[in-house]
């Protein structure tokens, strides 16, 4: 890369024109992106004060100590990374499943289409009252369809117990995202050429083969990106694990709780920020390198 | 033409300028409860010219939104909130202690002993009470005569009457209970707990969830749960199943009111009217084990410290608590929300509702003066035990007995996990 001041004139015009054109966006990602990132990291080396005219208190690393030696945080933890194992293979498997059986011609397809987005557009805030309702103890509609086939007891209360808690948002967060890696697999199944299945008929190949060679290959950067997505978005999941139930005890539950109930400790919960950016960060660039292969 | 256009802007940017704005946090989130509060404050406005900010916020959430808004520089000029986030504000120093105290003084007529569980250390209060609410069990008395029990007062009658009541086969239970990781299971906790002198912190700040007292108080709790209606009961499930003729006894505040005694507001709740049900409702306003303890929470109005227009806020408390306007904002709740200023309890217009004349005068006036005993896990002996907040604030025994019936956990393992819960999150 050559220097600034070795460019001729009119490279320099150029490359001073290029920075005009970028600087908007980045002054824009610098505000919003870059500073309450750094300011997150500075704060994770303060006891913060709620207290007005009382400043903040510089305790070094001492709140990471106070979080890394807690056994909450690595029980969260654990949960999380079986969280996001959970739900993003679960997701892309229903995701995957659907989406084969909706390329397929049949009448109606347009509504039945439409219809499976509807996890997915509905609000959160929605979905969550309808689990909660349906799976209530003794009245849930579920509830009782499921105690009548003998799979379950009428007095369970799944969603309250925190014994079933992880795995009722589990089954929660799959129901409520597979339409999204539904759409994405479907585009894609669309723009695969006819061609390759015609040449595999030919060759004798029977259904699974055509799916092990010809569609799971190309589906391999489609279902690559959405792993990396999903897996971005369900370990910072809040919003669905909080309203279905704060028992699930996930990270971002664990962390809420540390910045904003009881007595708050913003400095710890800022640490808890970093340390899941920093984890995040690690698992992404590995991930990328190795399976996007960019 | 010009000089008009510039006057009416001169006008309106200086009326502008002028206009105080306060904000006001309230926990009255019910929609009908919302219109009344909009409305009184716009009669604020037409009265004063102050116009006032309302931030609707949950019961449940209101301790979670204080650093945030200390953070974003948001906090409120005046809150509306119950003893734990009154206490939690004012412990850390944001309550304006002083005027508080002073708007007490001016009304005169506060209750003593509800202004006492809002008093600061420094001889300010925290916040002005502005209306309060009774614990106890709503029983089908019908049921407890036909079988000659004891009206649920004492640990005995509780047990014997959920027991003989019991009848899961035909979808009838003898008692609700909360079992739910939330205030109202620490709330129903806390009247057992305390009628048999447990306490989850004393005077000293010394944790005390292991004392036999506390551990005797959740195998009672256990033991009931045999027999209450299944599921880990919250605030919505525990009224429908009463009003729903799930449950012989229900722990509830004196909210259940007009939910029991007015037909529209029970069909907002079950499809089934049962227009008895006052008749055939008994309330026990205490309980008693070793000792007797009423339970009951009171609702302040505290000026936070960092408001920059205290004399506008001073005016909306008073504005509130004043003859019409505090009656308006009571009868939202008829029952449930109880004034503090004993002029007000004893005026005509306060009584004149159809839900508080069909309990009538006697009843409401027993309720109202319970709340001189009231006792509460933060209060000792006159003094704040300002921890208890913490506890209250990580739901730490709504927790504990959300996990023991989980868990089938046994009375002391119930309490050893609370303790061990309690010294870390107070760093003991």
């Amino acid at each position: 890369m050559q220097r600034f001041r070795e460019l001729s004139p009119l490279r320099k015009k150029e490359a001073v024109f290029g920075w005009r054109l970028v600087s908007p966006a980045v002054i824009l990602i610098g505000i919003f992106i870059l500073y309450p990132v750094l300011y997150n990291i500075y704060l994770s080396f303060f006891e913060v004060s709620l207290t007005p005219g009382v400043p903040n208190k510089f305790v070094g690393f001492q709140n990471y100590r106070e979080l890394l030696t807690d056994p909450t945080f690595w029980n969260s933890f654990g949960i999380t990374m079986l969280f996001v194992l959970i739900t993003v293979f679960g997701s892309i498997l229903v995701g995957l499943g659907v989406a084969l059986l909706m390329n397929k011609e049949f009448p109606g397809r347009g509504i039945v289409r439409a219809l499976i987005l509807f996890p997915y557009v509905a609000p959160v805030i929605s979905t969550v009252f309808a689990w909660q309702y349906v799976l209530m103890p003794l009245n849930g509609p579920l509830t009782i369809l499921l105690s009548n086939l003998g799979i379950m007891d009428v007095t369970q209360d799944l969603v309250n117990d925190p014994n079933n808690a992880f795995l009722v948002v589990s089954f929660y967060s799959i129901w409520k995202n597979f339409p999204f890696i539904y759409l994405m697999i479907l585009s894609r199944l669309q723009s695969i050429s006819q061609d390759y299945y015609e040449a595999a008929d030919i060759d004798g190949a029977n259904g699974f083969q055509k799916f092990r060679h010809i569609t799971l290959p190309e589906l391999y950067y489609v279902i690559g990106s959405l792993v990396l997505l999903r897996g971005i978005w369900n370990f910072y999941k809040f919003e669905e694990v909080y309203l279905l139930s704060k028992e699930a005890r996930t990270l971002p539950i664990y962390l809420y709780e540390k910045a904003f109930t009881g007595l708050p400790e913003l400095g710890v919960a800022a640490a808890i920020a970093t340390v899941l950016f920093v984890v995040m960060m690690v698992l992404i660039s590995i991930y990328v390198r190795k399976v996007l292969k960019w | 033409m010009k000089k008009l256009i510039v006057v009416i802007l001169a006008v309106l940017v200086s009326a502008m300028m002028f206009t105080q704005t306060i904000t006001f946090w309230h926990t009255q989130v019910e929609t009908d409860r919302q219109q009344r509060v909009r409305a009184l404050a716009q009669i604020f406005e037409a009265q004063t010219g102050i116009k006032v900010n309302l931030v609707p916020i949950e019961e449940n959430e209101i301790l979670e939104q204080i650093p945030r808004a200390v953070q974003a520089g948001t906090l409120p000029d005046v809150v509306e909130g119950g003893i734990s986030p009154i206490l939690l504000l004012g412990s850390q120093g944001f309550m304006d202690t002083k005027l508080n105290a002073k708007i007490i003084e001016d009304f005169g007529d506060v209750y003593e002993g509800v202004a006492r569980l809002m008093k600061a250390p420094d001889g300010g209060y925290y916040g002005v009470p502005f209306h309060a609410w009774v614990q106890g069990i709503w029983y089908k008395a019908n049921l407890f005569e036909e079988r000659d029990l004891g009206a649920p007062t004492s640990w005995y009658n509780i047990l014997t009457a959920a027991k003989a009541l019991n009848d899961p086969a035909n979808g009838f239970y003898g008692i609700i209970l909360p079992k739910k990781a939330d205030a109202y299971t620490e709330q129903v906790f806390s009247q057992i707990a305390l009628s048999n002198g447990a306490r989850p912190i004393d005077k000293d700040g010394n944790i005390l969830f292991n004392t036999p007292e506390m551990i005797e108080s959740f195998r009672f709790y256990k033991e009931l749960g045999k027999y209450s209606r299944p599921g880990f009961t919250a605030v919505p499930e525990a009224l429908n199943g009463y009003l729903n003729n799930e449950a012989a006894m229900v722990f509830y505040s004196t909210y259940i009111m007009d939910d029991i005694a007015v037909e529209e507001v029970q069909k907002q709740r079950v499809e089934q009217f049962d227009p008895k049900l006052v008749e055939n409702t008994g309330f026990a306003n205490f309980m008693v084990n070793i000792r007797p303890s009423s339970f009951g929470e009171v609702v302040g109005l505290g000026i936070l410290n960092t408001s920059k227009n205290k004399d506008a806020a001073e005016q909306w408390v008073k504005f509130l608590m004043s003859g019409n306007n505090y009656i308006y904002w009571l009868h939202v709740a008829p029952g449930g929300m109880n004034p503090t200023r004993s002029s007000i309890a004893e005026m005509d217009e306060f009584l004149d509702n159809p839900v508080l004349e069909r309990y009538g005068k006697d009843q409401i006036t027993t309720i109202i003066s319970a709340l001189d005993t009231v006792e509460r896990f933060e209060f000792m002996e006159g003094e704040i035990i300002e921890e208890m907040s913490i506890l209250s604030g990580n739901f730490v025994i709504g927790r504990a007995i959300n996990r023991m019936f989980a868990n089938d956990w046994t009375p002391q393992q119930t309490a050893q996990w609370a303790q061990q819960e309690a010294e870390r999150l107070l760093g003991d």
